[in-house]
């Protein structure tokens, strides 16, 4: 069977002359400036990993490590500017909570939309529609504009709708700490449920418990590359130690990329990882 | 380890399609995606009539408001000789009306889709073919109150040519949607194409035949050539003078100058479909 997912040498470079301030005055200027220093950076470099159907699989890094950028990318959001991804099948993406929706239209129509924006045929998603109205639990306010809603019922109805088509690759990002606990402990089972229907998952978190009791397998990012994969629970070690130090005020020791963690079997910890032979 | 993943990057070079890939993939994305166009015209028009008394009827109401401060300033207090000038405006109002709107909408409509679009991966083209599409909506509202003054008012000026009014319809749409294209592209990484592009499209309403007719600034483009040339150069010189001769003067329209816009246009088109491509997967990085 074909992985899930196959990420070879991926990498992500940001050109920090192009901002979102960008103004012609400010062109003008970066021209001016062009000889001085690197004007991108990488937010993911040699980054290679891959996830077998029916394989969950814990991105785990502190901020600015590159989780979120990785998760764009196996979105089809970003593109590569480096390396080659692979994504076999349906991708459904919870990258940002409540996004993407129009506050002006009523949750229903936001429904529709979504399914559109995401490709899924019109039939198809008629077909969703009461399945997710009643996942969401958002009474009469289906029928409102989602501007009255609050964050809760926003999230709430964006889980239902990325959930509710099946997809074959489901990317989290953050989101399972939704809403109150009663949906919290719908949205676990919703996700235990698609892990089991032989979907591969990847999980962006800070929650360490979600890590270890979901998820197979774990790869921790820092400054843009793989540095340590494997089972979650050792993972989450290295990473806890590492957090701790930067707790105290200090840098922790800077670990060698994971070039090769191959299908995330080995226990990539530093010392027993790195200088893998190209995967094919 | 270096020159280990140096060769792995090397094998994995992204590269990029072809002109040719890259129109047909445009068009198949456009086909796929037409109920999320199609959802996105809805749901602007949704919002534009939902927090108004009156609702959609002001999208009838709108063109006949500007049609009267334009009756009021130049047939009342400039006093103008054009007979039944009501009407000679309207044809021009009318389709600077859903141009204007659709390079308005064109302007905003990626930077203000920011989050859905760094949420889900989908074909960024369908939001300035949306913005173009919706501008059609408001032409096709102003046909109203077009045909209730040419019905009530002009009836000498109706004729059979009227239906010839979807062919340079078309031709409009094909340049609105080559200049929406282009401004939605280049907004995401200047916004001050937003600043800019109310006072350009005013001028460039005034600098059009709209107010007058292309007999009234005769003398002027025969004395001075090169802002003849200038002149025809802008599209709207022959579009809103095939409109006019459309329903205003009820005959057929210089085919071969609506012909040569539509030329014109095809290319700006292709050139801005390639443009917009081209900048596309920046997008998601910049916004």
């Amino acid at each position: 069977m074909a992985d899930a997912i196959d990420v070879q040498t991926l990498g992500v470079r940001y050109n920090l002359r192009l901002t979102r301030k960008n103004t012609v005055r400010e062109s003008f200027k970066n021209l001016a400036r062009r000889r001085e220093g690197p004007g991108h950076f990488w937010a993911l470099r040699d980054v290679s990993f891959r996830v077998p159907p029916g394989e969950s699989l814990a991105v785990i890094g502190p901020n600015g490590a590159g989780k979120s950028t990785l998760l764009q990318v196996l979105a089809g959001i970003l593109m590569p500017d480096e390396g080659a991804i692979e994504v076999n099948g349906r991708i459904s993406s919870l990258l940002t909570l409540g996004a993407g929706f129009d506050a002006e239209l009523s949750g229903r129509d936001n429904i529709l939309l979504a399914g559109a924006f995401m490709g899924i045929a019109h039939a198809d998603m008629l077909a969703r529609m009461p399945g997710i109205i009643e996942f969401a639990d958002l009474g009469q306010f289906i029928d409102a504009p989602i501007k009255t809603y609050s964050s809760g019922m926003n999230a709430r109805l964006g889980f239902s709708i990325a959930t509710a088509v099946e997809p074959d690759v489901l990317l989290l990002d953050e989101v399972l700490g939704t809403g109150d606990a009663t949906f919290r402990a719908k949205s676990q089972a919703r996700v235990v449920e698609l892990m089991r229907a032989a979907r591969a998952i990847v999980l962006v978190t800070h929650d360490m418990s979600w890590a270890r009791e979901f998820c197979n397998h774990a790869i921790l990012l820092e400054g843009g590359n793989v540095v340590a994969a494997g089972e979650p629970g050792d993972v989450v070690l290295v990473h806890e130690e590492r957090s701790e130090v930067r707790r105290a005020g200090g840098h922790p020791e800077r670990l060698p990329p994971v070039v090769d963690p191959g299908l995330l079997t080995a226990a990539g910890i530093p010392g027993s990882a790195g200088g893998g032979a190209a995967a094919g | 380890m270096t020159q280990t993943s140096e060769a792995i990057r090397d094998a994995y070079r992204p590269v990029r399609p072809g002109i040719l890939q890259t129109l047909r993939d445009t068009a198949s994305e456009i086909a796929t995606r037409r109920r999320l166009i199609l959802y996105l015209v809805r749901a602007d028009l949704k919002k534009r009539g939902a927090d108004t008394v009156l609702g959609n009827v002001w999208w009838i109401l709108d063109p006949l408001l500007t049609m009267l401060v334009y009756v009021l300033l130049i047939s009342i207090i400039l006093r103008t000789d054009i007979p039944a000038y009501p009407l000679f405006v309207f044809c021009a109002i009318l389709p600077w009306k859903w141009f204007s709107s659709s390079v308005a909408d064109a302007v905003t409509c990626i930077t203000t889709r920011e989050r859905i679009i760094k949420q889900v991966n989908f074909p960024k083209v369908v939001l300035p073919m949306a913005a173009a599409t919706g501008g059609v909506a408001s032409f096709a509202f102003g046909l109203i109150p077009l045909f209730a003054m040419l019905v009530l008012l002009y009836r000498d000026h109706l004729t059979v040519w009227v239906v010839a009014l979807p062919a340079v319809a078309l031709v409009q749409f094909v340049f609105s949607l080559a200049v929406a294209l282009l401004a939605a592209a280049i907004t995401v990484f200047y916004r001050d194409v937003g600043n800019v592009a109310g006072h350009v499209l005013r001028i460039w309403f005034y600098l059009s035949p709209a107010l007058y007719g292309a007999d009234q600034i005769a003398r002027l483009t025969a004395d001075q050539p090169a802002i003849g040339v200038i002149y025809h150069l802008n599209p709207f010189a022959t579009l809103f003078e095939a409109y006019r001769d459309l329903i205003y003067d009820g005959h057929a329209p210089d085919w071969l100058a609506v012909g040569l816009v539509l030329l014109a246009s095809l290319g700006l088109l292709l050139v801005a479909t390639l443009v917009f491509r081209r900048l596309e997967p920046a997008f998601a990085k910049v916004i």
